[in-house]
């Protein structure tokens, strides 16, 4: 018998993925009539494959404290920049589940609050930036291109500064094991994700 | 030292690759009167766009038909298309206007329809979804919902107006003066931009892009006063300079705003709604701007020295390049 908890997280997991996997494969590009930067702040923001890895990565950093959170403030749009530009000159389609293993990876780690030294949690976030901006420029060479990686490189700063401070500045236990739930939705909805990739129900 | 840094910066606005331009959105409009049965007068009046024709051309529908020989004239700020159309027996509802090329631009085109019965309809079309479909009067909260978009779009991407907050709250210091300073900025342009959308007073674009330029270039060096712990008029009493730039600034909000051929009962409910989405993008970015100063402190980033004249050295060198730039255009149109 699943209780309420367990019932809620199930919905959520569904709901999350559910959004996240269709968009990859329609690939969208969004257009919001104010220009080639906001484009790419809204490709952000409306992305949930690239949006809820970023939400992961802050919350990770805020829990692991200011020193982590000022990398990642710093070096995830700095990566997420590099990808993006090398993403515009490449000409390959990616087939493996990043996002999916993204969520996994990241949501994993809020979830079990995992104490790994600053000097692993900065070439983590460089990789992440770094894959997620090669996706990014694969995306948007056919629309928007350099100015929306810009776009993206500004919200993501903005994204990561406020809420790895807000996490930092949680002080008391409950509302950062709110975090880590929310951590663990996270994972979950990857796990599907990756069940869903495995089964063959999406590219 | 601090004169080389502004040197710099103005140079790298000044060879930039790509233009440094603050925005340069204004509207479109397509009036289309009812002169006889079935027969329509459209005005089709193209906005220029970054100093070129603009990419974006009107199509009609396929049924209607051309009467006499088209007209174009090119203006200091627009091109102007004329024709006489017959829609035939289908009329005018229903019948769908495109914008082939406005996809790619951050133009708002306003559809305005006048009937010979004295019934008057206005559409907005905007980039993301390029055509309209001509139909009755729409309900109010349609309209409202339209024109609340367009003002948080227009000071968006009015980098200008959005600078001039910016470096308003550098200079303020303490809660009570910064709620201080951004309602007297807020009051001063809702003032002028209700007197300019209502037709009481106009002030012609090219001066008021210059002096709108020259009101951030005047922030700069107080800014920089303030980071050596010198006092002015400006930083005793932000709000008052706040009170009268925003005058100016109110101005350019209303260009954003057309309401050339506007139906009298909905010019209300546009420059309310206008102005209330204008004050929900400043609030926004007034937001996440002390939200980030928050969030510096709580990370504990310490910047270096150079990082923290920074933006006062930005937004005097922008300044100045705008209001060099505007003042030359300004020069050049007399």
């Amino acid at each position: 018998m699943m209780t309420s908890k367990a019932k809620s997280r199930l919905l959520f997991t569904i709901l999350v993925a559910a959004v996240a996997l269709p968009s990859r494969a329609l690939a969208h590009l969004v257009n919001t009539g104010m220009g080639p930067v906001y484009d790419g702040i809204g490709h952000l923001l409306l992305t949930p494959e690239d949006l809820v890895p970023v939400l992961a990565l802050s919350c990770y950093c805020g829990l692991r404290g200011a020193r982590a959170g000022r990398w990642a403030m710093f070096l995830l749009p700095a990566a997420w920049c590099l990808g993006g530009f090398v993403g515009l000159r490449l000409d390959l389609e990616s087939t493996l589940p990043i996002a999916a293993l993204s969520f996994l990876l990241l949501g994993g780690l809020v979830a079990a609050d995992a104490r790994l030294p600053v000097q692993m949690i900065v070439p983590l976030t460089a990789a992440v930036g770094i894959v997620h901006g090669v996706l990014n420029g694969l995306i948007l060479k056919t629309g928007p291109g350099a100015p929306a990686i810009l776009g993206i490189m500004g919200a993501l700063f903005v994204i990561v500064t406020l809420l790895s401070a807000f996490v930092v500045s949680l002080e008391r236990s409950w509302p950062r094991i709110a975090v880590r739930v929310a951590g663990s939705w996270v994972a979950a909805c990857g796990i599907l994700m990756i069940a869903w990739y495995f089964s063959g129900q999406v590219s | 030292m601090h004169r080389l840094a502004f040197y710099l910066i103005f140079l790298f606005f000044l060879g930039a690759p790509y233009p440094v331009l603050a925005h340069e959105s204004q509207p479109g409009t397509v009036e289309i009167e009812e002169i006889g049965d079935d027969r329509f007068k459209i005005v089709w009046r193209a906005p220029i766009y970054y100093n070129k024709p603009h990419p974006a051309r009107l199509e009609l529908p396929d049924n209607w038909q051309t009467l006499g020989q088209p007209t174009e004239r090119r203006r200091a700020s627009d091109i102007v298309f004329e024709r006489v159309i017959s829609t035939g027996q289908q009329g005018l509802n229903g019948s769908i206007l495109r914008f082939p090329g406005l996809e790619t631009t951050i133009t708002d085109v306003y559809v305005r329809v006048k009937r010979l019965d004295g019934s008057q309809a206005t559409n907005v079309v905007r980039p993301t979804k390029p055509w309209t479909e001509l139909r009755g009067e729409r309900s109010w909260h349609e309209t409202s919902r339209e024109y609340l978009f367009l003002g948080f779009h227009h000071i968006l991407l009015g980098i200008d107006h959005l600078l001039f907050v910016l470096g308003l709250l550098l200079i303020v210091k303490g809660r009570m003066m910064l709620i201080k300073t951004i309602t007297s900025f807020t009051i001063a342009h809702s003032i002028t931009l209700g007197i300019a959308t209502l037709g009481y007073a106009q002030a012609p674009l090219p001066p008021l892009n210059a002096a709108i330029a020259l009101s951030i270039l005047f922030l700069g060096p107080e800014i920089v006063r303030v980071k050596r712990g010198q006092t002015s008029l400006t930083i005793r009493y932000p709000w008052l300079i706040a009170f009268g730039f925003g005058l100016l600034h109110g101005f350019g909000f209303a260009s954003g705003l057309s309401t050339t051929g506007m139906p009298r009962a909905e010019l209300p409910w546009a420059l309310l709604w206008f102005n209330v989405g204008v004050e929900l993008g400043q609030l926004l970015f007034v937001f996440v701007a002390l939200g980030l100063v928050w969030a510096f402190r709580i990370l504990q980033v310490h910047w270096p020295r150079w990082v923290l004249w920074l933006p006062g050295y930005t937004v005097g060198s922008l300044g100045a390049y705008w209001t060099i730039q505007r003042t030359v255009m300004l020069i050049r149109g007399l």
